[in-house]
């Protein structure tokens, strides 16, 4: 599905990527672990074109991704999502569903037909005419995570989701995930701080750190691997 | 009588509002999608009224029938404009201030330019309504002005439905609202920016025509009043808000007309000044902004 070959980017002097590579088969959830600064959200910017890589290549099911601007590669299926929401505040839910649909020929019912459906997974079709501006944190990475996935994408980007939701909240995001590849069928790049969710969401780990891959592999060689240990708890 | 005087100047204030409300709006659109300040906007109002003038006097082309003529020629000029010149100040480090300044300058070159082709000379619209006035009781109206009212009444409602019925008109929205989110969900910014500096030059383009079938006469110098009276209907409605922009223009085109009426012409503008300051003391972010004023 998604192939990332030899990524580097730099800002100025500032080496962000040193020749990061990884691979997600179709229908998989890769988790991308590593510390603040270690250069995980640059690797998504760079995926969704918002960045422009130094080098390296980035190819989605066999087609390099490079130069495309950002809406073409989110036309290419590539759906993502940010630490903070970007939502559109003073449109109501349902618009901010809709607004992927902008540039398509979908007919109004089908539009609202895919956005309610949506807006029911996250269990928010009751607020479907609020504006986004209303809702809870929380309740915005759900908007924000729906207005993705109604795109039908083949691939998502998830910037921290679990990020300042509560828990209540962040177990429905973790079923939502957990049924992306299989009832949705996409796959998945996960970028969390929570261990726990990545460990039991991702069928394969990659650890970022100051820019380059640290370590590959399922949950129980991560856990285990040394120099894991020794970057995140610094022993 | 002053009742009277009152309710005429209201009338009027509600009728030249609405036309300036829609500087406000395609001055606004403009902002919020592209942040650019469109310094030159004036300048494309009275380049519109000059359009009507040559079409009428070269066509025989009456205003009316030239405004969706000059609406499709504006704003293919904006469409064109947007590609050569407003593309890069939009993708500048700080679009606000090297706009202002480009468009500025332009305003100047286009300001020039209208003088050295047209010269300094007024010019009239000719054509004729009958009857020429409506009265109710004391209040005159000119047939004129309850025309253009009506014909921006139509622009606008086109407009709102536009603005927030359509898949283009919410993308814009959602532009306005936070740009750095449409990219991702696959809306082509760049050409969403080119169709708003059409839209919005070609709203000038109609302004103008409007204007200038409501005054008596237009010249190349009068670009700078009505970018003026632009950018105070803005901080009134709020930057970047498209109903804001509609009360904006009506807040102030009441207020000047009114003052017109009670008082004098040369202290309308003044007074449009001090409610423009008293906002920005009071509710910097406009009416109906949420985006505080640098």
């Amino acid at each position: 599905m998604l192939r990332v070959t030899d990524l580097t980017k730099t800002f100025g002097g500032l080496k962000a990527l040193g020749g990061v590579s990884l691979h997600i088969p179709e229908k998989r959830v890769l988790g991308l672990l590593g510390m603040n600064g270690s250069g995980k959200t640059t690797l998504l910017n760079c995926i969704n074109g918002l960045y422009e890589p130094s080098s390296g290549d980035i190819q989605l099911q066999g087609t390099s991704l490079l130069g495309l601007p950002t809406h073409k590669i989110a036309a290419r299926g590539v759906g993502r999502t940010f630490q903070v929401p970007k939502l559109f505040p003073r449109m109501t839910l349902l618009e901010n569903l809709a607004a992927p649909f902008t540039t398509g020929d979908a007919s109004d019912a089908e539009v609202y037909e895919r956005s309610a459906e949506w807006l029911n997974r996250v269990e928010l079709y009751r607020l479907r005419h609020n504006y986004a501006e209303e809702l809870s944190g929380g309740q915005q990475k759900l908007v924000e995570l729906a207005r993705m996935m109604v795109a039908q994408p083949k691939l998502v980007l998830l910037d921290e989701p679990f990020a300042g939701v509560n828990p209540s909240l962040a177990l429905l995001i973790i079923r939502l995930i957990e049924a992306m590849p299989e009832r949705d069928g996409c796959s998945v790049l996960l970028v969390s701080h929570d261990l726990t969710s990545v460990y039991q969401l991702s069928h394969n780990i990659v650890v970022l750190h100051e820019g380059r891959v640290l370590a590959e592999g399922g949950a129980a060689e991560i856990r285990s691997n040394p120099d894991v240990i020794e970057a995140y708890l610094g022993a | 009588m002053t009742a009277d005087l009152l309710l005429q100047g209201l009338i009027n204030g509600l009728i030249l509002g609405l036309i300036y409300s829609l500087i406000g709006l395609s001055l606004n659109i403009i902002f919020g999608v592209l942040r650019v300040v469109n310094f030159a906007h004036g300048e494309f109002i009275i380049l519109g009224a000059y359009a009507a003038y040559f079409l009428q006097r070269l066509l025989g082309l009456s205003p009316f029938l030239a405004m969706p003529v000059i609406f499709v020629m504006f704003a293919l000029i904006g469409w064109a404009l947007y590609f050569v010149l407003v593309k890069r100040l939009a993708r500048s480090d700080d679009p606000e201030t090297a706009s202002l300044l480009v468009m500025f300058g332009l305003s100047i070159t286009l300001g020039a330019l209208m003088l050295f082709f047209f010269e300094a000379d007024a010019r009239s619209l000719d054509y004729m309504l009958e009857p020429p006035f409506l009265m109710f009781g004391n209040i005159v109206i000119p047939t004129t002005r309850l025309v253009a009212l009506a014909i921006t009444l139509v622009i606008t409602g086109i407009t709102a439905w536009f603005l927030y019925r359509t898949f283009p008109g919410k993308a814009l929205r959602a532009v306005i609202m936070n740009r750095s989110a449409v990219a991702t969900v696959g809306i082509d910014v760049e050409k969403l920016s080119a169709m708003t500096f059409g839209i919005g030059l070609g709203f000038a383009g109609v302004t103008g025509v409007l204007l200038a079938m409501i005054f008596p006469a237009f010249s190349p110098f009068a670009g700078a009043d009505y970018t003026l009276i632009g950018f105070i209907i803005i901080v009134l409605g709020g930057l970047g808000h498209p109903i804001g922009a509609l009360v904006g223009g009506l807040l102030f085109g009441v207020t000047e007309q009114v003052t017109v009426v009670l008082a004098d012409n040369s202290v309308a503008l003044l007074v449009g000044f001090a409610l423009m300051i008293a906002v920005i003391f009071f509710r910097p972010s406009g009416l109906f902004g949420r985006q505080q004023l640098r």
